[in-house]
């Protein structure tokens, strides 16, 4: 057929090779080319809409007919050999290639979580991941929750309808770890465990909220652990993470899982306690929540308590990736653009 | 938990004069986090007492009085009359000659808008062409209780020109503590556990008030009886059941000074008798409820006695709560109930049909301890979060009514009428162990948990502080807990307890002693590592994703929503279900990063990636807990611009060459086999490999097989419904594996040695038929190279083309690239030649290849 239109002469063309039919198939007529060409009617002469019009609409039946006509003779979308490297009549400059590193990317919480990991692998902690779906045992009762106890409900969780629980907290893996490396102290050594992990908090977003995030836990278990050895192992991995002298602080806190518990905060490493926006002009950062592990804990995993004690703690890694650049909205990170995660390498 | 700093002192709390932000920082170390901190007194400041010396009617409105009011001549720049009065104009009808008000000066702030978005600050004018300097304020205006009616009228011995402030020891500090804290502390949800704490915290010791450890039991009823039967069904949910009756008694306000105790805490003043129920909880944590005794009596028709009955639900029960709302009672709860109807949810908040109103003459007062397991599941079932719920979830001492109940009962006698008094004993059903246990636990056992030395004698009186019976013995100690204290059982309890009394902040820094033993690194870990390090320098992106789906995707891409697993309480239909696989996440976010156009350049392709696990229904691992698939997905995209001037042929080599690619070049043992040729059977092997391939198309995708021959990916374009479905452009595929496929990647490289004599390279094209397979070609052709290569030679062989002529379509031609080399001789052309030839030869038996 011709066109009067050299544009759409042009477009026919294009869209009418068999390299092209072969690719998009019935697809074909909502090609972005062909589309073009439907906008563009509005911008034309009046005294050629008319016939432009006209001609499009032919050229998008001829398309449409040829699509199909493939796909009657069994060719549609072609069969293509997988197992070959590239495609077959097409030359070197026309195959797909790795595109240039300089657009690649890290997501920010895995950089970050990167990070922080090593940091703790060198002070002696093996890496465990958490799960992203668990029991009742493992989220509650293990954790010294009792079956019904109000301390649960600070932990707003997803529960499926087989009667399984999104982890609210990384601690779900507590017991695992405990009964994994327990051999470890009849040979002398600790258990050193970090334990990141997915969790989920059924909360409604906003700038500040998600319901899912990333954590961290550790859990450290020994001869003679005491609490001052968790603010000294939290204030060392900090140190070393902001790369400066910090002071740290603890409030008493409640979990049922560690006693004491508590809230352990560090002078703002951004403004050096002088009082900035991350800080909110306090001077300090509440970061994570600890404790030596309650007894009740150690039992469960078969650990004897009285020969043995530990400490744990829990943080959100969000939150350091949020504080380190800056993000000022919590949900850019499960948001898929490339205009958030092109700017971490 | 708002505390009020002056209640604490009116209790005996010592140690409290410090300044705030001293006893704040004190608080947040020793006790928990605070919140917030209110100054009180700001909102009262400039507040004058003053008496209306004379009230007439306003010349031109039938509602206000002009008054004049005598303030001690305390205000400044104020108009005054010849007698230094001050002229008000005020609206009240309960103004009076002689009434002591609350009067605020010109430029005063009202205290119920103070701190709001809208404060009101009152300056003299004129109303109705009379002046007016300043306002006399009503309970509401005062923030002290809903009163609007009428002026507050000072209650309270003073004279004109006193501080209001003062006068209800109003200059105060509302302090917020978190709640959380005090999840194992019923104390703590009152005044007396706080000020017995913030005492102890500052090593100073507390002392309860004498009506709390030795409250009065003796009562004297006046006249006959009201006679009220208590029957507990329920003893193990509802270990203690106390009432008394009273008679006689006028509801009517409460004393300003109580009004104003509960409203610094956020409390509304009702009525005397319910401020009194509400305060004495405040106070001690312990929730009471008042009944109106009549209301329960006329319950049960004919009856000549009250009755209440503590029992479960009876099928098909219904309540009206206060305020109205209407609930059915078939689960949990705890009913209180007379002999046929039910008054109360009890632990909950009380019944409509027996509420003390402004009638209600005779009460039955209730304190009561429920069981914390109960009274949380009522709550939640019903969304009644009360006060009364707060504190009965910790765990409430029933060891603390009868004292409560004594102290509560006397406070409405004094507040509420001189005609008031008893007419009842005390009723008292009761099943739990009312002992105080023994905690015995060494000063050793202490100290290695805190890393201290502190001497017994110390610890002994850190704990007397905060009124425990601490025995030494041999550097042990024998504690017993306070009654109202049910948090301490075991040893960790009384370490808990004197680390934090002494205050964490003497722990000493140690870090733990550590071998020198390596860690070993989690395999699994390290490889996303690096294959996250790998993809992005192949200028992929990593992106994450929600974990949970809408139904509606698997419907999208052919996935089957039976296979998911669902939640019971999703925030949206967009998070319902854990999701089968990685890529239809990934399929979602395409369509998007297109259009944003964000990609500036003319390039608008991208590739995204994502590591994460996926879950189904049937796939179990050995906890029998669903399987957690560990999955890489990666889709690659171009719009039709970008894909057709750069790209020829199809969009499945550009996720093909990604997938060679960290599959380091195919060295994996890994085999690539067309989806058109697996048997159903096997893609039906298990849940995940049967999803994961389902929104692929099978023509021109494949699957990859591991050495066992079981499924571990899936790599292609992408269904014609899914790709219209997700929107998603022509020139667009992916795959996705089970990365555990890819341990061991790291030791595939294998190293050969660089050979000193020059490398021989010679092409050979081979026509084949249209229907063979590439890789079964170039693995016959490597296996026969390999097989008769000359000895101490070492090959590779390349793909340079593959071509079709359009006239023969039953064919296909492909060249390959041979490079050859010897470690110890160059290679003459000869032996390549021969090589090929035989290679060729033997193509030639097998397919029928014609050498060209």
């Amino acid at each position: 057929m011709d066109y009067q239109h050299p544009k759409i002469r042009e477009v026919a063309a294009l869209l009418s090779a068999e390299e092209r039919l072969a690719r998009d198939g019935k697809a074909i007529v909502r090609a972005p080319e062909l589309a073009a060409l439907f906008a563009e009617i509005s911008s034309l002469p009046a005294d050629q809409r008319a016939s432009f019009g006209k001609e499009l609409n032919s050229l998008r039946l001829q398309l449409e007919k040829l699509a199909a006509a493939r796909q009657s003779t069994g060719k549609g979308m072609t069969d293509i050999d997988v197992t070959a490297p590239f495609d077959q009549n097409t030359q070197e400059d026309k195959r797909p290639a790795l595109l240039s590193s300089a657009v690649g990317s890290k997501h920010p919480l895995m950089i970050e979580l990167e990070i922080v990991l090593d940091i703790f692998q060198r002070m002696g902690f093996k890496t465990v991941e958490s799960r992203q779906l668990d029991d009742d045992y493992h989220m509650f009762s293990s954790l010294n929750f009792p079956e019904g106890h109000p301390a649960r409900d600070d932990y707003d969780t997803f529960t499926t309808t087989d009667g399984l629980i999104a982890p609210a907290h990384t601690s779900t893996m507590q017991n695992r770890v405990l009964n994994k490396f327990k051999t470890n102290l009849e040979t002398d050594e600790p258990i050193a465990v970090v334990i990141p992990g997915r969790v989920f908090r059924n909360e409604d977003l906003d700038a500040r909220h998600e319901h899912t995030f990333y954590q961290l836990e550790g859990v450290y278990v020994d001869r003679e652990i005491h609490a001052g050895n968790l603010i000294a192992t939290l204030k060392t991995f900090l140190q070393e993470y902001y790369q400066k002298e910090l002071e740290v602080k603890t409030q008493p806190f409640y979990f049922p899982f560690t006693e004491p518990s508590f809230e352990f905060a560090l002078s703002c490493p951004f403004c050096d306690k002088k009082g900035c926006n991350v800080c909110g002009y306090s001077g300090w950062i509440e970061l994570l929540g600890c404790g030596m592990i309650h007894p009740n804990v150690l039992s469960e995993a078969g650990i004897d308590p009285n020969k043995f004690t530990g400490f744990a703690w829990g943080g959100g890694i969000d939150r350091l990736v949020m504080m380190k650049y800056d993000i000022e909205d919590i949900r850019h990170f499960e948001s898929g653009k490339l205009e958030f995660l092109r700017q971490f390498r | 938990m708002k505390i009020s700093v002056e209640w604490l002192k009116a209790i005996g709390g010592k140690g409290l004069s410090i300044p705030t932000t001293e006893l704040v920082e004190r608080i947040g170390s020793q006790l928990g986090a605070v919140e917030g901190t209110v100054h009180l007194g700001a909102k009262y400041k400039n507040i004058l007492i003053a008496k209306v010396i004379e009230c007439t009617q306003h010349p031109n409105a039938d509602r206000l009085s002009i008054c004049k009011i005598d303030d001690g001549r305390r205000a400044k720049n104020v108009a005054r009359d010849d007698s230094g009065y001050v002229q008000v104009v005020c609206g009240a009808p309960n103004v009076e000659q002689n009434l002591m008000v609350a009067w605020l000066p010109p430029g005063t702030t009202v205290p119920v808008t103070y701190n709001t978005t809208d404060p009101l600050v009152i300056e003299a004018r004129n109303i109705r062409g009379q002046k007016s300097s300043g306002m006399l304020a009503s309970p509401k205006e005062l923030a002290i209780g809903d009163g609007h009616e009428g002026l507050l009228v000072i209650d309270k011995s003073s004279k004109p020109g006193d501080s209001f402030a003062e006068l209800y020891n109003l200059n105060d500090q509302i302090i917020d503590i978190e709640n959380k804290m005090f999840t194992h502390r019923p104390d703590c949800f009152g005044m007396l556990g706080v000020a017995r704490e913030v005492t102890g915290i500052q090593n100073l010791p507390y002392t309860s008030p004498d009506w709390y450890l030795n409250p009065n039991t003796k009562l004297n009823p006046v006249g006959d009886y009201l006679p009220l039967n208590v029957k507990n069904e329920i003893p193990e949910l509802v270990p203690r059941f106390m009432a008394i009756v009273l008679r006689d008694v006028s509801v009517g306000p409460s004393p300003v000074w109580l009004q104003s105790y509960l409203s610094r805490v956020g409390v509304r003043p009702i009525s005397n008798i319910v401020d009194v129920t509400n305060y004495m909880m405040l106070l001690s944590g312990q929730p009471l409820h008042a009944y109106d005794y009549d209301k329960i009596k006329a319950q049960d028709k004919g009856a000549d006695s009250a009755t209440i009955v503590v029992r479960r639900p009876k099928p098909e029960e219904k309540i009206v709560l206060l305020g109205g709302k209407e609930i059915s009672l078939d689960g949990p709860e705890i009913v209180i109930a007379t002999s046929t109807t039910a008054i109360g949810l009890g632990g909950v908040m009380g019944g409509l049909n027996t509420e003390v109103d402004d009638q209600t003459k005779n009460i039955i007062l209730e304190c009561a301890t429920f069981d914390m397991y109960t009274i949380r599941r009522t709550s939640m079932l019903h969304g009644l979060f009360t006060d009364a719920v707060t504190r009965f979830t910790k765990g409430q001492s029933p060891r603390q009514n009868k004292t409560i109940i004594i102290k509560s009962a006397n406070m409405i006698l004094e507040l509420a009428g001189k005609s008031a008094s008893y007419a009842s004993d005390l009723i008292d059903t009761k099943d739990f162990e009312d002992t105080t246990i023994c905690v015995s636990v060494a000063v050793d056992f202490i100290n290695s948990r805190l890393g201290l030395k502190l001497d017994a004698v110390l610890m002994q009186k850190v704990l007397q502080n905060v009124e425990f019976r601490v025995e030494v013995v041999n550097n042990n100690l024998n504690v017993w807990p306070p009654f109202w204290r049910t948090d301490i059982n075991i040893s960790e309890d009384i370490v808990e307890e004197i680390g934090r009394l002494y205050g964490y902040d003497h722990l000493p820094l140690q870090l733990p002693k550590r071998s020198l033993k390596p860690v070993a690194k989690d395999a699994l870990l390290d490889l996303k590592s690096q294959l996250r390090s790998v993809l992005s320098g192949a200028g992929a992106n990593e992106l994450l994703t929600y974990s949970f789906v809408h139904g509606k995707l698997f419907e999208r891409v052919n996935q089957d929503s039976e296979k998911a697993l669902q939640l019971n309480n999703a925030l949206s239909p967009d998070l319902q279900y854990y999701r089968l696989s990685l890529t239809p996440s990934l399929l979602e976010k395409v369509y998007p990063n297109l259009r944003s156009n964000y990609v500036r350049n003319d390039d608008n392709e991208f590739v995204l990636y994502e590591i994460n696990k996926t879950h189904n229904t049937v796939d179990r691992d050995k906890q029998k807990l669903p399987k957690e698939w560990e999955s890489l997905a990666l889709v690659f995209a171009a719009d039709a611009k970008t894909a057709n001037r750069k790209y020829l042929g199809a969009a499945y080599y550009a996720a093909k060459k990604y997938l060679s690619y960290i599959l380091i070049e195919d060295q994996l043992p890994l085999s690539i086999v067309p989806l058109s040729e697996v048997a159903k059977t096997d893609l039906e092997i298990n849940t995940w490999t049967w999803q994961l391939v389902m929104p692929f198309d099978p023509d021109r995708s494949a699957v990859v097989i591991d050495e066992l021959g079981k499924i571990r990916g899936v790599v292609g374009e992408y269904a014609s419904s899914v790709k219209q479905q997700l929107k998603l452009p022509a020139f667009c595929s992916g795959f996705e594996l089970d990365i555990t496929v890819l341990q061991n990647r790291d030791r595939v490289n294998k190293y050969i040695a660089i050979p000193r004599f020059p490398k021989v390279e010679q092409d050979v094209t081979l026509r084949v038929p249209s229907s063979l397979k590439y890789s079964d070609l170039f693995e016959f052709m490597w296996d026969s190279l390999n097989s008769d290569k000359p000895k101490d030679t070492f090959c590779t062989l390349g793909p340079i083309d593959i071509f079709q002529k359009d006239k023969d379509p039953d064919h296909k031609q492909v060249s390959l690239r041979l490079w050859i080399s010897a470690f110890d001789r160059t290679l003459t052309a000869d032996i390549v030649n021969d090589l090929l030839d035989k290679a060729s030869e033997k193509a030639k038996k097998k397919f029928g290849a014609e050498r060209i």
